[in-house]
């Protein structure tokens, strides 16, 4: 290597670092720069100073709205999903007959992902006359309006959500299988139930898996957009008129990038605040190995 | 290290070289169904053929493909043809220079095609944009069959209409309709009601400014909901049960339970295509009521076709721009897939080919024949159809009422028209 070795790694990193500074930085400053001009992509940004956030806080219903229900879509989803993942993890972190099979099976919803493809499945599957409405009928029940009701459509976008709990429960799998085993013998000869193992014992000791997927799938869910674009569009009366399709609709359809800019800004900060609340509440109930407290 | 720097000098030529276009190697983009997508790369590749050209199809569903159009303009990275919305001229190009000026391209494209006022339609501040591929308006559609176990005819009048809502219910089942109408559909009529009431256009194209009173809004708005209420259209609420479905993706269209929508004369296949084997539908002329001030047909360019002012290769793309709009190779392939042509030439050679189907023939001249008042193109501004479809969609739902919903759509069509001024 001789003289060129200090030069090699830099070789090997600039692909990651270019393409971090041209798609990930460069438009981070540059969206903050736009959020204060209006700008409508083909003619040269004005300067307005504080206009867009003016007009974002005073008299933009649609974004009051829109803020009302990502915020409820948040915190809808992600403790449904991250409580349905660590369940379907515990279970399948018992030795069952076939259990590499219930995992992959299990997984598999998440290698789907949210793609557009799974969303307009969903969308057959929870329409009028789609196969949950067939199998509430079937059982004798009346079918239920997912969509053109607006008290049900944002749930409806929300299992979608949960239903991709796959990488957070792989996380919480790995998290169990962690777990000291003597602490459960341990635990079990002073007569601890199978509850009481979980609550104290196995929760306490997962804490910092729960806390990072928690920080996870809470940036995710307010970034959601495939869902609701597709299989609502936003509908009904704006009931799962999310944030990003916001945003989307104002950079792309009304060509005010800057007031998109401004949106996709207070957005950043709403999740960068809870984000720091989160972290300062983790000292209270996250526990490390080697803590003083643990 | 040298062999390191030779390497990666012959990737960084390799990949520049790969980008950058041959002098006949151009790019097309449009919008569409399965019909225009296969057709139109047929036309492509007859064309590229008879002008020893390669052409990259890129082609998307109307869904996205605005904001898809918007994108490549704004970074300068359009194709080289391209299919345009008529009312995105003037946002994409309002000042000529969006486009290449295919008054400058005459010598290789036939323009004496079109007449002086689909020319002029295409023009922008003096540079000709977009030559129209063909015209459309929006027409009522029926299916004879359902109605017919109604016992009905199709109807004629607002006032048949509104009477086959009770006779489907009563005849067929709750869940058969004579029409339907919801989200932009549902804006549209209520448009065209009251633009034949009051022989005025909801925006007069001369002067940007709303021509309804907050009174004719209302009550264009009142005449949805009594659709509704007589069984002729499904509740908002209702249709949105099937998510975010298109009329032609939805399977009660295709079995004939919903048995009317007001469609584009020239999107023919899309909505026939689906049908099951047995149903069929008609495209009738624009209902009447008694007293109109005018038919208030809603007609424009259905679309033009638009060459980038970016373009490496203006002289090549107006070549495989005429071809298929001109001459017999492109146009026999491309058909009628976007509608009875614009082209004079076109259409010539495509009658002669007994290419156009009579019921497409039939549906262009009804709109041809129909008259209204001129459209403005930002008829079909974003912002404006959300003041329409939201507000509508709001009193739909029962949240407000006629009134407020007549003051918030002018509030908003006004904001937006000044906005976009």
């Amino acid at each position: 290597m001789g003289g060129d070795s200090k030069y090699l790694g830099l070789w090997y990193v600039a692909p990651y670092v270019i393409g971090l500074l041209l798609f990930t930085a460069f438009p981070f400053i540059a969206s903050f720069y736009l959020s204060f001009t209006d700008y409508d992509l083909l003619s040269k940004p004005e300067w307005t100073g504080l206009d867009n956030y003016q007009k974002l806080f005073t008299r933009d219903r649609t974004f009051d709205k829109s803020l009302k229900v990502t915020l409820v879509y948040v915190f809808m989803t992600v403790p449904l999903k991250l409580a349905f993942a660590l369940f379907i993890a515990v279970i399948l972190n018992y030795r069952l007959r076939a259990i590499g099979l219930f995992r992959t099976a299990f997984y598999v919803p998440s290698i789907l992902g949210g793609s557009i493809a799974i969303a307009v499945l969903w969308r057959y599957i929870f329409a009028d006359t789609g196969l949950v409405n067939m199998m509430l009928e079937g059982i004798g029940l009346e079918g239920v309006n997912w969509f053109g009701d607006p008290e049900n459509a944002l749930f409806t976008i929300s299992l979608l959500r949960c239903w991709q709990f796959g990488s957070a429960m792989v996380i919480f799998l790995a998290a169990l299988q962690s777990v000291d085993k003597s602490l459960y013998e341990a635990a079990s000869i002073d007569g601890a139930n199978k509850w009481q193992l979980f609550r104290y014992i196995t929760l306490p000791l997962i804490t910092p898996v729960i806390f990072f997927n928690l920080i996870m799938q809470t940036v995710q869910a307010f970034q959601e957009f495939n869902g609701p674009y597709i299989i609502t569009e936003g509908g009904p009366l704006k009931s799962t008129y999310l944030l990003p399709l916001y945003i989307y609709d104002k950079a792309f359809k009304s060509f005010d990038m800057g007031y998109a800019s401004a949106i996709a800004w207070v957005l950043f900060v709403i999740i960068m605040v809870l984000t720091l609340i989160a972290f300062w509440s983790s000292k209270k109930w996250v526990y490390y190995a080697g803590d003083k407290r643990s | 290290m040298t062999h390191m720097k030779t390497l990666l000098g012959v990737a960084l030529t390799s990949t520049i070289l790969a980008g950058s276009a041959t002098a006949d190697e151009l790019r097309m983009s449009w919008w569409g169904g399965d019909s225009r997508h296969a057709a139109t790369q047929a036309g492509l590749e007859a064309c590229g053929a008879k002008h020893g050209h390669t052409i990259s199809p890129e082609f998307t569903g109307w869904s996205g493909h605005f904001e898809k159009v918007v994108t490549q303009v704004a970074g300068g990275t359009e194709a080289d043809i391209m299919q345009i919305n008529w009312p995105w001229l003037p946002i994409l190009s309002a000042d000529g220079t969006g486009f290449a000026d295919m008054n400058q391209l005459s010598d290789t494209i036939d323009l004496s095609s079109w007449d002086a006022a689909q020319i002029d339609a295409g023009t922008m501040n003096g540079a000709l944009n977009g030559l129209s591929v063909s015209t459309t308006g929006r027409l009522f559609v029926f299916n004879p069959g359902t109605y017919a176990k109604a016992g009905l005819e199709v109807p004629t009048t607002w006032d048949e209409l509104m009477a086959a809502g009770p006779v489907f219910r009563d005849q067929l089942g709750e869940d058969f309709y004579p029409f339907e109408a919801a989200g932009l559909d549902a804006a549209l009529i209520v448009t065209l009601y009251g633009t034949q009431k009051t022989g005025k256009p909801l925006i007069d194209p001369a002067t940007n400014t709303v021509l309804w009173t907050k009174e004719e809004l209302v009550d264009a708005i009142e005449m949805y909901q009594a659709m509704v209420d007589a069984h002729v259209i499904e509740a908002w609420r209702d249709r949105a049960a099937a998510g975010n479905v298109a009329l032609h993706e939805n399977p009660r269209w295709s079995r004939g339970e919903i048995a009317g929508t007001y469609q584009w004369d020239s999107t023919y296949f899309k909505v026939s295509d689906p049908l099951d084997e047995g149903q069929e539908i008609v495209y009738t002329g624009i209902l009447s009521q008694d007293g109109q001030q005018t038919e208030g047909i809603y007609r424009k360019s259905s679309m033009v076709f638009s060459i980038s002012a970016n373009s490496d290769n203006p002289q090549a793309a107006a070549e495989v721009l005429n071809c298929l709009l001109n001459e017999p190779e492109g146009v026999s392939a491309m058909g009628t897939a976007r509608g009875v042509p614009s082209s004079s030439a076109a259409k010539a050679l495509l009658s002669d080919a007994g290419a156009i189907a009579p019921e497409q023939s039939a549906a262009q001249q009804l709109v041809l024949d129909a008259e209204g008042p001129a459209i403005h193109p930002f008829m079909e501004h974003p912002d404006v159809r959300s003041a329409m479809s939201d507000n509508l969609e709001l009193f739909a739902y029962g949240e407000i009422d006629a009134e407020t919903a007549a003051d918030d759509m002018l509030y908003g069509i006004n904001e937006a028209l000044e906005d976009i001024k």
